[in-house]
């Protein structure tokens, strides 16, 4: 589903935070990349999300090579690929009740009609009740706009969802139940996952197999 | 050893029924925290465990005297034995107890440290404003030794916050808290956002800070962290506490009385990793009965219709009694 | 903390301040909206019999050089002046937005070009390169209304592209990437609604700048033509009196352009501190 190949990333040229990085996800599997914070892993799954352009390496999604970034990358392969960040309250536009937020994918894909069969969908999956939808992003908790953000990312139905640090503000059992609804997804869908994060225990026991970062550059490790 | 047993030793902090409303506009009224009532000993560390929302930061915010002017504070909260934090006046507490009688470790220690400002200057400031060293020399070597208590490294001290790593930072910020020798250290979320060896060492370094006689108060949702840390663990639920344990019979046997804080621990990725259904209520709209009912298995009519009174260190009609509880306790460890 | 502890005692101040510019924009609007078409009164009206002549119950601002009546002149060059002012602002707003938001969302190499020609332009003094326009064209309303929209973008450019920049790197526009938004998506769904309060604010407080600079170049000599009333209009025919020791004539067109830039400040002052985000921090949870 996801391969890439020798990436190298950063926000200045000079200093990249991520250098000659191999990693790939198959078809329908689970991918847990850990490592420590501030490693670059969150730079590299801007990369797979196709987010951020790296500076060199290669990038494969669903057997086509990806040759542009955020706009530059067709809005078919963009939309392939959801997206869950760590922090619900800076990845939520603040103007806009949570079912819009759920529905905004719709909308910028011309499928403005599928939005109420859709969310109708979603909401009880992730837990958000009719009133919920209503409000705004300041009147929920962070785990109840976590399971908005989550929705949003499955409403296109992708291929592939890559949850950067998803859990990580949140208690254990919103953990858990969010960890729960991206599984139903898989199981439906036969989606393909890559979690990234910091919690060895939560990614052991959540992915097929997990890769760790190394000191200064991720090597390839073996399945297992 | 029933959890909450007064310890002969007068508490550094003694919590009696603090409760905190928000008056919001429109005349409607948020019991952010409801009838708190814990205590913390010296050389003892309390975890306030809770997912985000339950009231936890608010309670520590009012402990601190940092409450928004929207907010009203009931109950006591006395401090050392003579000091009570919510009636103090803001000049009390700015000029005695922030700093010089309570540490605070914060939630992100970068934001927390002057960003223009090496880390040697802010603990020379912040020495000379708490302690009574004088004269340059004296300073820049109690910088130094107060950095080494927080296990900060010496060749680092000429750094700016943003050449740190978050773990310096965050030893950085623990250096800043200690520097008052205060008896109480207040940690708000301070393994937010760290790997898991950070936090491991962040909080073994907050243990031995309480092992030398400091009381630790520590709010977290990282139960992993309140288990390395804590004597005893305080659960947070929809802004009451509704269960004091001790630590190692709440993670480990006979386990956690209170069906929510065990739901809590069943869903750790290492457990069951199952959440415990729905959500929590609103701070804003509270059922009669229990918080929890609408979530628990074991809930029956007496559950919605009466609020559970926190006795013997639980707010649960269903939960394993006390006494038994103890017993159980007794024999496993016999 | 602080903050709090003060709001108290200022909340009265405040509200004081907020109803009094209120009750002149208001004023002002109906001044102008109402006693033109209503009164029927000639502003024109010459009565050279009454020239010069000092407040009196009949000319409650007296009345100038050539005896008409300088409160009805007042009024009528308020609403040029108030148009000049208002046209002025919201194209300056407008075209000012337009570029902050397209330079702050593309970046690169269009933002630097941009940038530059906003560091250029700004350091040429406004009333210099508002002249140079005026000069371009016959006077009249819209050559002074084009001469401020063209100097007075700059600001709001600046100020637009800096808040554009801020929540760009903010990943909720990422999300809306992610879910295919396009880029005309991003900027019109996501990040104007964003920036529009401080434009918003902006452009009040341009108002009274552009009702300020439209008289300056009327006063020079090159704004509205002198039949023309307008407040810049009127303080320059009147410098002769002035030095004959009549106070009248400059006195009121002054105070009229003084008292609405004041009450217009005070409204964008609350508007201000409405956006202010600290006020959300009222509930910490």
């Amino acid at each position: 589903m996801l391969e890439l190949t020798r990436i190298t990333a950063g926000y200045d040229r000079r200093a990249p935070v991520v250098r000659d990085v191999f990693l790939s996800v198959g078809y329908g599997e689970a991918v847990g990349l850990l490592g420590p914070s501030g490693c670059g892993k969150s730079t590299l799954a801007k990369v797979a999300a196709l987010l951020h352009r790296p500076d060199a390496g290669t990038m494969t999604l669903d057997g086509t090579v990806v040759r542009g970034w955020r706009h530059r990358a067709p809005q078919e392969q963009r939309t392939a690929v959801g997206v869950v960040f760590q922090q619900p309250r800076l990845s939520a536009d603040p103007r806009l009740s949570l079912r819009e937020l759920i529905a905004q994918p719709l909308r910028s894909t011309g499928r403005r009609r599928e939005v109420p069969a859709r969310v109708a969908e979603l909401a009880p999956l992730v837990g958000l009740s009719e009133e919920l939808l209503e409000r705004r992003p300041h009147a929920v908790s962070d785990g109840q706009l976590q399971r908005a953000c989550l929705a949003r990312a499955l409403v296109l139905r992708p291929g592939l969802l890559i949850c950067d640090e998803m859990t990580a503000m949140l208690d254990a059992s919103t953990t858990a139940a969010l960890v729960a609804v991206v599984e139903t997804y898989r199981a439906e869908s036969g989606a393909a996952l890559l979690a990234v994060g910091h919690d060895r225990v939560l990614l052991e026991r959540w992915c097929d197999r997990t890769v760790r970062w190394g000191e200064r550059s991720v090597e390839r490790v073996p399945v297992g | 050893m029933t959890a909450d047993r007064e310890t002969p030793v007068t508490p550094v902090l003694d919590v009696r029924d603090l409760s905190v409303r928000f008056r919001m506009r429109g005349g409607r009224d948020i019991a952010a925290v409801t009838d708190a009532r814990f205590s913390v000993a010296p050389g003892e560390c309390l975890a306030l465990v809770g997912e985000s929302g339950c009231g936890k930061s608010v309670l520590a915010s009012a402990l601190l005297g940092l409450l928004p002017a929207n907010a009203e504070t009931t109950g006591s909260a006395v401090l050392g034995g003579d000091t009570d934090l919510l009636t103090a006046g803001e000049r009390t507490l700015a000029r005695t107890v922030r700093g010089r009688r309570i540490g605070l470790v914060p939630q992100s220690p970068a934001a927390h440290l002057t960003p223009v400002r090496t880390v040697r200057a802010q603990l020379e400031e912040t020495l000379r404003e708490l302690t009574g060293v004088r004269g340059a020399a004296a300073v820049r070597d109690a910088a130094g030794e107060a950095a080494a208590r927080a296990s900060f490294p010496a060749d680092h001290l000429d750094r700016y916050p943003h050449e740190l790593s978050g773990g310096l930072a965050q030893r950085a910020a623990t250096a800043l808290a200690l520097i008052g020798d205060a008896p109480l250290l207040l940690a708000d979320e301070p393994t937010t956002g760290l790997d898991r060896d950070l936090v491991e060492r962040t909080v073994d370094e907050l243990r031995r800070h309480t092992d030398e006689g400091r009381a630790l108060l520590i709010i977290t949702h990282d139960l992993a962290a309140a288990e390395r840390i804590a004597d005893r663990v305080a659960v947070m639920y929809a802004g009451r506490i509704v269960e004091i344990a001790g630590s190692r019979p709440f993670f480990g046997a006979p386990g956690p009385r209170h069906p929510y804080a065990k739901g809590l621990l069943d869903a750790l990725p290492e457990r069951d990793f199952a959440p415990i259904p729905g959500m929590p209520p609103e701070l804003g709209a509270l059922p009669d009965g229990c918080a929890f009912a609408a979530r628990c298995t074991r809930a029956d009519a007496r559950c919605t219709d009466e609020r559970p009174a926190f006795e013997d260190a639980l707010a649960c009609h269903h939960g394993l009694t006390g006494r038994a509880h103890s017993l159980t306790k007794a024999a496993a460890d016999a | 903390m602080a903050d709090t502890a003060l709001a108290h005692p200022g909340r009265t101040t405040r509200r004081v301040r907020v109803a009094t510019s209120v009750t002149v924009v208001v004023a002002v609007a109906l001044a102008v909206l109402i006693v033109p078409p209503l009164a029927q009164l000639d502003q024109q009206a010459v009565d050279l019999s009454n020239k010069l002549h000092p407040p009196s119950w009949a000319h409650p601002f007296g009345t100038d050089d050539v005896g008409r009546d300088l409160l009805l002149r007042c009024v009528y060059g308020l609403r040029v002046s108030l148009l000049v002012g208002l046209v002025a602002a919201l194209t300056a707003t407008v075209i000012g937005t337009a570029i902050g938001a397209l330079a702050g969302s593309f970046g690169g190499w269009p933002d630097r070009v941009v940038m530059r020609i906003v560091d250029t332009l700004s350091s040429i003094p406004h009333l210099l390169l508002g002249i140079f326009i005026v000069a371009m064209f016959r006077p009249g309303v819209w050559p002074v209304i084009i001469s401020v929209a063209l100097t007075h973008w700059i600001s709001t450019a600046r100020i637009v592209r800096s808040e554009v920049l801020s929540l760009r790197s903010r990943p909720f526009i990422d999300a809306a990437v992610s879910g295919g938004a396009s880029r005309v998506r991003v900027i019109v769904r996501h990040l104007l609604p964003g920036v529009l309060p401080q434009a918003g604010l902006a452009a009040v407080l341009m108002v009274p700048h552009a009702m300020w600079h439209e008289s300056a170049l009327s006063f020079l000599g090159l704004g509205l033509p002198a039949h023309q009333a307008s407040l810049g209009n009127l303080v320059q025919s009147a410098r002769g009196s002035l030095l004959a020791g009549d106070w009248w004539p400059t006195l009121f067109p002054g105070l009229f352009l003084i008292i609405p830039t004041l009450a217009l400040a005070g409204l964008a002052g609350a508007w201000r501190d409405r956006i202010n985000p600290r006020r959300k921090s009222e509930l910490m949870l």
